[in-house]
């Protein structure tokens, strides 16, 4: 099976600060890999080093076989090539914890806008697949209207065909439902299980650990800046894991 | 005469020349508002850059500008101005006295002083744009000139209008101390009319009127731009 | 940079800083007290106290300061009943014109700041005041008054600028504050660049000791919230 991401001894230091503090993982192509750890264990932040949102201060990023090329200026690590970056970023779907679709634009003109301007792709071939995704997530009737006209529900949907449209290698999901009312939490999920079992890559950094343990393939723990615990979701939850996932799970139950 | 005759159109009705005067105001407050926009564009610019430099500069312009009198900058911009033509001048056998073009140094003084005003207005308008929305942007691939493009300008446009409606209410007013440089715009001509005719109460009082037209038609036009604007945005 | 012209300069336009600062102060107090009657009057409740105050905000907002200058100081001199009142010997006096053309401006802006300023109360406030049986003169002086105070304050400061940098217009009647004597340095000597340097670094200065003036108001008003650092924009 190949690998569509990659990372190898990631490291990222805020300040003072070691956020990561040597991350491997591999995920391979078909595979929903759920990231759980308690705040501050740097889940959100190695989602972000992949497509670049941050910049990791040491390791290798590798996505669909290319690796990401750095290189030193003023003493900072910064990327090599910013066409590289940009064009890693557009194989990469990401769906963030606050939705931030564009607000001067409608939810079809959201969809349409990264395939048309950033892939250079014909308006009428985008604009037919993007009612189509528009609909496959449920809110085809809502595609003239604006964000702010939507529930966070919707939103994050619309944000979800959003990421979509770009035909992405894999997805990377930040706390998508985070940021959502109780009542609006399910059909999201609904919507990224239906993903997962079509069979499409993707990281999912996410709370919620009765989805994890139904829909990924497989759970990456981390703790402390460090992967403590990755296995199987039967393996990792019937006792399995380490001591610290295992009191992670308790504290969530609690 | 009575008032009506004075300002109709007949052959000795001031009508006219006042109503020509008046779209003088509007094409220099029009000129010195896009002149005004490029400074506040560069000026917004320079104090959201991280170059202390540009920040330090913008904030003396916008400092300088907003504690002067408009007035000594329109004297600066013609004397100064007609100094420099004069010494140009010189250099060609010319003698005397070369006074400034009035449109330029009305539209180029006022513009100056409202571009200090327009750098706060865009400045706060690009702050007002939500974070989020540049980082979905970058995180699907976006170089930055498209994301300028696409969803930078689009934004600071709709938050700025009701600033920039302000800025250009000014403008308009005062556009009128650009008669002080010979400029026939509106309050100029009011005054040649009042000059001529014994009569300055009407001529000023007509003034008056218009600009009080231009202001109110200004006003509704910017109100509706506002609308059309925010149709997406949810206020707080 | 002539150091011997610029102090000459300085020399000369000292005395135009009591002018400046005079009318600017009477204007403001005289505006204010005026403000105050507009707000309450449209405030009031009587329709046609409110619409005299609505149409007088509308129109001296709407027109420049200039054209009420000169309506006041060239236009009443065109009717012979007010020459010969006992108010003529001051309205043919370009001081005393200014002065009023001034403090009816400010009049019309600082209503809309106290408009601003006692609707800005939040009525919870008031509920719980009229609630301990508070009414009438009391509630406002000891709650609405302070809290509006505390509110309009950085407006006003704004309006306070712009009401130094208005005197200048008393130079196109001829009377000599700071631009005045500026205006006539320069046709002098030509000079323009460096008479505005000193002339505009003595408007600066007044206006940062009014800033800071302003600042430690609000500080004592308010000791919990920080104060504004620079005044922003009043809605034109």
């Amino acid at each position: 099976m190949k690998e569509a991401i990659r990372v190898k001894n990631l490291t990222k230091r805020f300040g003072a600060l070691d956020v990561l503090r040597g991350i491997d993982l591999a995920a391979h192509e078909g595979e929903a890999i759920a990231i759980l750890g308690s705040s501050g264990s740097g889940k959100s932040t190695m989602l972000r080093c992949i497509n670049l949102l941050e910049i990791p201060t040491g390791g290798d990023v590798i996505v669909a076989g290319e690796q990401i090329a750095f290189k030193e200026k003023g003493g900072a690590r910064l990327p090599a090539d910013r066409r590289q970056v940009d064009r890693i970023r557009s194989e990469l779907g990401m769906v963030f914890q606050s939705f931030n679709l564009w607000s001067h634009m409608t939810v079809l003109q959201n969809v349409m806008e990264a395939p048309v301007h950033v892939l250079k792709r014909p308006a009428a071939e985008v604009k037919e697949e993007a009612m189509g995704l528009l609909a496959k997530v449920g809110i085809a009737d809502k595609a003239g209207h604006y964000p702010s006209h939507l529930s966070g529900g919707q939103q994050q949907r619309a944000a979800i065909a959003r990421a979509l449209a770009m035909r992405p290698k894999a997805m990377l999901f930040d706390e998508p439902t985070s940021a959502l009312d109780p009542e609006l939490v399910g059909e999201v999920l609904r919507v990224i299980r239906g993903l997962a079992e079509e069979g499409r890559t993707m990281l999912i950094v996410t709370h919620e650990m009765n989805f994890a343990r139904d829909v990924a393939s497989r759970i990456v723990f981390l703790d402390k800046g460090v992967i403590d615990a990755q296995g199987t979701p039967a393996e990792m939850f019937n006792g399995g894991g380490s001591e610290r996932f295992r009191q992670f799970t308790a504290k969530q139950n609690a | 005469m009575n008032y009506f005759e004075l300002m109709g159109f007949g052959p000795n009705g001031w009508g006219l020349p006042m109503i020509q005067a008046a779209t003088m105001t509007l094409r220099v407050a029009l000129a010195a508002f896009v002149v005004g926009l490029a400074l506040g564009g560069l000026g917004a610019w320079a104090k959201l850059s991280g170059s202390r430099f540009a920040r330090g500069a913008a904030d003396v312009y916008t400092t300088v500008i907003r504690g002067i009198p408009d007035l000594l900058v329109i004297y600066l911009f013609y004397f100064g101005g007609s100094a420099v033509l004069g010494a140009i001048g010189k250099w060609f056998g010319a003698t005397g006295f070369v006074g400034m073009p009035a449109f330029a140094t009305g539209a180029i003084a006022v513009g100056l002083v409202s571009g200090a005003y327009q750098t706060e207005v865009l400045r706060g308008a690009f702050m007002a744009i939500a974070k989020g929305e540049l980082e979905a942007a970058r995180a699907v691939g976006m170089p930055p000139l498209l994301m300028f493009r696409r969803i930078i300008v689009p934004q600071v446009a709709r938050y700025a209008i009701p600033g920039l409606g302000n800025v250009w209410q000014l403008i308009l007013k005062e556009s009128a101390l650009i008669s002080v440089t010979g400029l026939v715009e509106l309050l100029r001509q009011a005054q040649i009319g009042a000059g001529s005719t014994r009569q300055p109460f009407y001529f000023f009082l007509t003034a008056a009127a218009l600009y009080l037209v231009l202001t109110t038609l200004s006003t509704i036009i910017f109100e509706r731009l506002e609308t059309r604007a925010m149709r997406g945005v949810r206020r707080a | 940079m002539d150091f011997a012209f610029l102090l000459e300069c300085f020399e000369r336009l000292l005395p135009g800083i009591p002018m400046t600062l005079k009318l600017a102060g009477f204007s403001l107090l005289i505006g204010l007290v005026l403000a105050v009657l507009l707000a309450m009057a449209r405030l009031s409740g009587i329709v046609v106290l409110e619409w005299f105050s609505r149409a007088y905000v509308f129109v001296f907002r709407g027109t420049p300061l200039l054209v009420q200058l000169f309506l006041i100081y060239y236009g009443l001199g065109q009717f012979p009943a007010i020459r010969q009142t006992f108010l003529w010997p001051f309205l043919r006096e370009p001081y005393w014109c200014t002065l009023l053309a001034l403090s009816l401006n400010t009049a019309a802006y600082g209503a809309e700041i106290v408009r601003g300023g006692l609707l800005s109360v939040a009525a919870g406030q008031v509920e719980a005041a009229r609630a301990c049986g508070m009414s009438g003169w009391l509630l406002y002086r000891r709650i609405v008054f302070p809290q509006a105070l505390r509110q309009a304050l950085p407006a006003y400061g704004s309006e306070i600028i712009l009401m130094v940098k208005a005197t200048s217009l008393a130079s196109v009647v001829t009377l000599l504050e700071l631009t005045g004597i500026a205006h006539k340095l320069i046709s002098e000597s030509f000079r323009a660049i460096e008479v505005f340097i000193v002339a505009g670094a003595i408007y600066l200065a007044i206006n940062f000791v009014i800033t800071r003036a302003v600042a430690w108001g609000e500080r004592r008003l308010s000791p919990d919230r920080p104060a504004d650092p620079l005044p922003s924009l009043p809605a034109a």
